[in-house]
């Protein structure tokens, strides 16, 4: 979240869409009805089914699942041709006044430099000019230049006419009017709205561009950084957003530095090719805040190596595993399945063993079959989690998920007990980027450990073994710092110390070179005190702040309130530097005065910046620098160069395309969307499939744990697994409510109960008439008696987003039959 | 202990009313039968554990009548098996009874009428047969209002099977059909005791007195002798 | 809030147990149907607090936990699908013990104090003292009070007395995560209500009411509705105690006592009046059948 969850009480406009926060987020939910209540303010659901959201919504638009983007650029097009948007706020924070390279264009449904031999864009064409006189970038702050990013944005979007909307979306033009009428009534300074959504728009072939389009209509209508604005992603888990900024995926390390890869061997390499190059900026300067990357990556090989780590030996570079090619999760199983890890771009066997720690592959991952094909290539796998879940037992999965006589799979299985939540301390990180500490509230049962602890045993052990043995490249494990009081217990406190950094000498005031302002050993107050020359050592540069010398921040429980916007800064802690609004620069007009007097981001005083943590250098007058610190260019971007998948967001078909695109039916679903060739990625044609279905959660059910539990109340409130359609198309088939069902793709069949509803309607696309079905994923084959039931996902394709690798797991193709 | 008592031979009429009825042993009637004597008190005895399990759950005015019992949780499961019980026997005393008790001509009319004024105040009833018609009626009422109990009863029993109307309207009728019968039943037992001596016998050991009879009952002392005689 | 609870009202009591002695506001739960999300905590609290038993069950194609109360599971949202003026609306409402302030369960209740009615407002059932003959379920015109298969006893939602006795809410109030639950004197209840009741006549939705039936001298449970058509909600247009169960207890049960009264004194009357109508001794001759 770009803001908070407090914050959504001071919206006028809610936009939930791509995600089903009633049901999914109900404490937080809260802030939506206290924005009802107290603000009067809209709630607009946009969803392909009528969710618990929308039955408190003020107004419900159908959508078709996967065509989130149709819909969102329909909206800024509605709002660049009525003039709903905040066009003082585009002009001064965003990139709309920059001039795009001559060679940029889009033509039937490809932007400029696709290789259709490697199904990927080369970016070049996609890059701003530079002025030639002042080699910085060239603007037109009237934005009327064709090659201006408005003017392009405005021929990108023309296409999505209300009728092609509905064309595409299948939602009635005046629905979608009514929707585009009220969210654009935030296009100014006085009003503002926020976007919410979650995995209904992450879960896409083109999820990264639909999150874009979102964030795209926001800058034109001036809300980001405002209170009560911005683009609010809901996290699945209570501690996904913790476990993503502390390097949760392999392509990052803590603090989403990048990994390294295998070109570049020296910290001098990683670190130039770290932070983005930027053109001298008018009329604002960038901060262009990552060129303190070697500070915070020199940190953080401190706190890995600790002495080890020298100036002389690059602070212990060599030593961190460099990738050669795509370790995402669905390469994982894809190597493991085929036997080689070629596809991936690596050159080695496919991996022998596997680690599973607190996921449940064969439960959560896409095309089950292959998944437990996968596994069963395996030679060993070790599972830690608090339940026997399915991965664990994947070898006695039901026949039909297509698994080997267990008799005949050698993989050796070890699950390791861990603890739950309430088991342990720590902090959890919320979508709002808090880190809230929670205490233990009770000891784990039988021989279950701590995360820590599991962790701690292995790596000792291996480190042991070195130590006894040796083995290849003993340095990287042998020159790791484990410095806890515990060892082989690491107090979480401790960690969560190391994660803040501390001065490992005196470090002196850059001003005033006579002044310590932390004396070695002390921890230090945020990531502008990091060094880059080993003078200092920070396990994650974004939480620190968390642990000072103050104590545990993230321990803080005090609700005093002064903005009375719900910032609560003496609570917790919020990443970065306890700024509880990102980008809150934008806040404020061209002087620093805030749009709205009544909710005040930040503003000037003549000094400095006041209000929140201000995002911006905090005595840097106005007109210093861009809004967007992080950007080189300073400023929000309606067009980014830099995704694999387009500069601008396009409406393409899901991968199982129900459809041929009707914008470009050469180019029907995401060009460069992540696909796999193996014999059990099958793609179904609708054809045979011709019915659209999804995938979601229920509030009742937490994940695929809740099943595991005997007796227990939610699995009361929620009995078993069942399967959502409409009511007409229930007539057709002759299903009665209740009855037993048979969902089939083109990778798997499952039965279920029906539930026969009016909350899903027949849609008509592109003149057809379309069915959309859907199920909740909770259940699965590892449970306790009387509440085991179907893998969702044994229907769901192994393909997914070329920018981030997430599955596709909400539109795909399946049949429909009485069982 | 060892003086023995000298035994009293067994009145010969009540003998006979082991087996018989309606026949005349020395002076003495045969009225009721020993089977028809323990039906009566079946049905009697059914019906007040009936009554007295019901009155607590009544109205809280009887709620010590309980503890006669183990308590008004005894009584709510009693309560609807001695109900059971009542509506067996009554049905059996129904049957058995049933020949006594066919209507003469003009009978209903009669005690319907200000003729009934006249037998309270102990006018003779010179026609009246073993049964005369007021017991002929408080035989069919009875009938009739066991049926009553029982029905609505049922539904009370099980209300969880039954629409809520139907529960409210059964209580009601209950209430009402059972109050009728604790009118009935103090006149009942002032008729077959205090109000009319040499009555009860009838009911204990079966035998009536030829000028109890008479009196009550001339039309069946003249049937009973006149079969005798014939039988002579 | 903490109260000491003094009994208003005791069910099958002669003179009524009200002694008059402490005084408390009446209490209310209030429930916004219009933010209630239909997200289940609160039947989740209400299991967990009461210490609850599972209902067994299967999923029979609905959200809706339970097709009715039950004795073991005292707090239901209801789902309802329903199309108005062309708009689909997903009703949801959390279904429980009213508290009527006119309880028609402890009217019709014949055991001595097996429910009862707190002087702030609370019926709570006594299982100690329940006798199982659902008469009490024939008075609530809710359709509120369920009874366990082993026993038969009654079991309803208590407004959790034994919170509300030491100061706190009660359980589902406490689990509401949207605000759409709220606990507080039935005064401030019914003004939060009217309140939003303005504000969503305000956006539009003219009919939407405060459902505080006075049939029942109002519920300590109040509830907004967006439509007024209580029945979508299941719940009744007019509630009242039943015609038939007041005829019971007001008019039959006297009247009863009465006639039965009546019945012993008119015999001793006809006694003193007529005595015993003695057969005349010893006339031997059958012959004459008069005695006149």
């Amino acid at each position: 979240m770009t803001n908070g969850w407090v914050d959504i009480k001071n919206a006028d406009v809610i936009l939930a869409m791509g995600g089903n926060p009633a049901e999914n987020h109900p404490v937080g939910f809260k802030w939506f009805m206290e924005a009802r209540r107290t603000r009067n303010a809209k709630l607009v659901v946009v969803d392909p089914r009528f969710t618990r959201t929308a039955s408190v919504a003020d107004l419900y638009a159908r959508v078709r699942s996967g065509s989130d983007i149709a819909f969102l650029l329909g909206i800024i097009r509605y709002a660049i041709n009525t003039g709903r948007f905040h066009s003082d706020y585009v002009k001064l924070f965003t990139n709309g006044p920059y001039i795009i390279s001559d060679k940029f264009s889009f033509n039937d449904g490809l932007f400029s430099g696709f290789d259709g031999t490697k199904n990927q864009y080369v970016k070049d064409s996609w890059a701003y000019e530079a002025d030639p006189k002042s080699k910085a970038y060239a603007l037109d702050q009237t934005m009327q230049h064709p090659r201006c990013v408005f003017q392009l944005l405005k021929k990108h979007v023309d296409r999505y006419t209300p009728e092609v909307v509905e064309q595409i979306c299948g939602t009635p033009k005046e629905t979608f009017l009514k929707v585009a009428e009220i969210v654009t009534s935030t296009g100014n300074a006085e009003r503002c709205g926020t976007i919410t959504y979650a995995l209904g728009w992450t879960q896409h072939s083109i999820g990264v561009q639909i999150i874009r389009a979102g964030a795209m209509l926001q800058l034109l209508l001036g809300n980001v950084g405002r209170p009560g604005g911005g683009v609010n992603a809901f996290r699945g888990h209570s501690n996904i957003q913790g476990a993503t900024d502390t390097g949760g995926t392999f392509e990052i390390l803590p603090g989403y530095l990048k990994t390294p890869t295998a070109d570049l061997q020296t910290l001098a390499d990683y670190n130039k090719a770290g932070p983005p190059t930027t053109l001298n900026n008018v009329p604002w300067a960038s901060m262009n805040y990552w060129v303190n990357y070697p500070k915070f990556m020199a940190s953080l090989l401190k706190s890995i190596y600790g002495n080890a780590a020298t100036k002389e030996n690059d602070f212990g570079y060599a030593w961190l595993p460099k990738v050669d090619g795509n370790y995402s999760w669905m390469y994982i199983y894809d190597d493991m399945y085929r036997g080689s890890s070629m596809r991936a771009g690596g050159k080695e066997a496919a991996p022998e063993g596997f680690l599973t720690f607190g996921m449940n592959p064969v439960g959560l991952g896409p095309n089950v079959k292959k998944i437990i094909a996968a596994l069963s290539k395996l030679k060993w796998m070790v599972v830690v989690e608090n339940v026997e879940i399915e991965t664990a037992r994947f070898w006695g999965a039901p026949k039909e998920y297509g698994g080997a006589p267990p008799a005949q799979i050698q993989t050796e299985v070890y699950l390791l007990p861990a603890s739950g939540f309430a088991e342990k301390d720590g902090t959890f990180t919320n979508s709002a980027r808090w880190l809230q500490w929670k205490w233990k509230a009770l000891d784990p049962p039988g021989q279950a450990k701590t995360d820590q602890e599991i962790l701690s045993r292995i790596f000792l052990a291996v480190q042991n073994l070195y130590r006894k043995e040796g083995g290849a490249l003993p340095e990287q494990v042998l020159n790791v710092s484990w410095a806890y009081t515990n060892p082989v217990n690491p107090d979480l406190g401790e960690v969560l110390k190391e994660m803040n950094g501390k001065a490992l000498v005196d470090l002196k005031d850059p001003k005033d070179p006579t002044k310590v302002i932390k004396a070695a050993g002390q921890q230090i107050d945020g990531f502008i005190q990091l060094m880059d020359d080993g003078s200092t050592m920070c396990g994650n540069w974004l939480h620190s702040g968390v642990y000072t010398e103050a104590g545990n921040n993230a321990q803080r429980r005090n609700n005093a309130d002064p903005t009375g916007l719900g910032m609560f800064h003496n609570w917790g802690f919020s990443w970065p530097a306890n700024r509880r609004i990102m980008y809150n620069r934008a806040s404020a007009d061209a002087q620093g005065k805030p749009w709205d007097p009544t909710r005040i981001g930040i503003q000037w005083n003549g000094q400095k910046w006041v209000g929140d943590v201000p995002d911006m250098k905090p005595d840097a007058p106005p007109g210093t620098y861009g809004a967007f610190i992080m950007l080189p260019e300073g400023v929000g971007r309606l067009f980014a160069g830099v995704l694999a998948d387009g500069p601008f967001p396009e409406h393409y078909e899901p991968v199982e395309a129900p459809i041929t695109n009707p914008l470009h039916p050469k180019v029907t679903s995401n060009p460069v969307a992540l696909k796999f060739a193996s014999d059990k990625d099958s793609i179904g044609k609708v054809d045979e499939f011709p019915i659209i279905c999804t995938t979601y959660r229920l509030t009742e059910m937490y994940h695929y744990w809740t099943k595991h539990q005997q007796g227990g109340v939610l699995n009361e409130l929620q009995p078993g697994f069942f399967v959502e359609i409409p009511e007409q198309l229930a007539a057709e088939k002759g299903i009665a409510n209740g009855s037993q069902v048979r969902v089939t793709s083109a990778r798997g069949s499952i039965e279920g109960v029906a539930m026969v509803t009016q909350r899903l309607q027949p849609m008509k696309i592109d003149g057809k008439q379309l069915w959309q079905i859907g199920f909740p994923l909770h259940w699965g084959f590892a449970a306790a008696k009387g509440h085991t039931g179907p893998l969702a996902n044994f229907l769901t394709a192994s393909v997914g987003d070329p920018n981030t690798w997430t599955p596709e797991y909400k539109a795909f193709l399946v049949k429909l039959e009485k069982a | 202990m060892s003086t023995t008592m000298p035994v009293e031979p067994l009145n010969p009429a009540v003998l006979a009313a082991r087996h018989n009825e309606d026949i005349l042993v020395g002076d003495e009637l045969v009225r009721h039968s020993r089977v028809s004597r323990l039906l009566h008190w079946a049905v009697a005895i059914s019906f007040f554990v009936g009554l007295f399990t019901g009155l607590p759950i009544w109205t809280p005015l009887f709620g010590w009548m309980a503890y006669l019992f183990g308590g008004l949780e005894v009584c709510r499961w009693l309560h609807p098996w001695a109900g059971v019980a009542f509506a067996l026997f009554s049905v059996w005393m129904f049957f058995y009874w049933l020949g006594d008790m066919r209507m003469l001509p003009g009978e209903t009319r009669e005690w319907f009428g200000p003729k009934l004024w006249t037998y309270m105040k102990y006018e003779d009833e010179p026609d009246a047969g073993k049964y005369n018609g007021g017991q002929k009626l408080f035989f069919y009422a009875v009938s009739l209002g066991m049926l009553g109990l029982l029905l609505t009863g049922l539904v009370m029993w099980f209300p969880l099977l039954f629409p809520r109307w139907l529960r409210g309207l059964s209580i009601v009728l209950h209430d009402f059909t059972f109050i009728c019968f604790m009118v009935g039943i103090v006149m009942h037992i002032y008729l077959g005791t205090t109000a009319e001596p040499g009555t009860f016998r009838s009911m204990t050991q079966g035998t009536v007195t030829k000028p109890w009879a008479r009196l009550h009952h001339p039309g069946w002392l003249r049937t009973v002798t006149e079969n005798k005689d014939r039988r002579a | 809030m903490a109260q000491t609870l003094e009994i208003k009202r005791s069910s099958a009591s002669m003179w009524g147990s009200h002694t008059g002695i402490r005084t408390s506001p009446t209490v209310a739960k209030y429930i916004d149907t219009t933010t209630c999300i239909g997200c289940k905590a609160c039947e989740a609290a209400c299991q967990e607090w009461n210490d609850l038993r599972r209902v067994p069950h299967q999923q029979i194609g609905t959200y809706q936990t339970l097709p009715e109360l039950h004795a073991d599971f005292w707090n239901l949202i209801r789902f309802k699908e329903q199309e108005v003026n062309g708009d689909f609306n997903w009703l949801m409402r959390k279904d429980q013990c009213m508290h009527c302030a006119d309880p028609g369960c402890l009217a019709a209740c014949p055991a001595p104090g097996a429910i009862v009615q707190y002087e702030n407002g609370i019926v709570d059932v006594n299982q100690d003292k329940c006798i199982g003959c659902g008469y009490c379920a024939t008075g609530c015109p809710f359709d509120v009070p369920k009874f366990h298969a082993k026993g038969g006893k009654m079991a309803k939602c208590t407004l959790c007395v034994d919170r509300v006795e030491v100061g706190l809410e009660p359980a589902c109030i406490k689990a509401c995560p949207t605000g759409c639950l709220n606990f507080g004197t039935k005064e401030d209840m019914v003004a939060l209500g009217n309140t939003r009741v303005k504000a969503l006549q305000a956006n539009g939705f003219k009919d939407a009411v405060l459902y505080d039936p006075q049939g029942v001298g109002g519920t300590s449970v109040v509830t907004v509705l967006k439509y007024d058509k209580p029945e979508w909600y299941k719940l009744p247009a007019d509630p009242h105690v039943g015609l038939l169960v007041r005829a019971w207890k007001n008019v039959l049960r006297p009247l009863g006592v009465v006639a039965a009264a009546a019945a012993v004194i008119g015999t001793f009357a006809h006694f003193a009046t007529y005595g015993p109508k003695v057969p005349p001794e010893d006339r031997d001759d059958a012959s004459s059948g008069s005695g006149r």
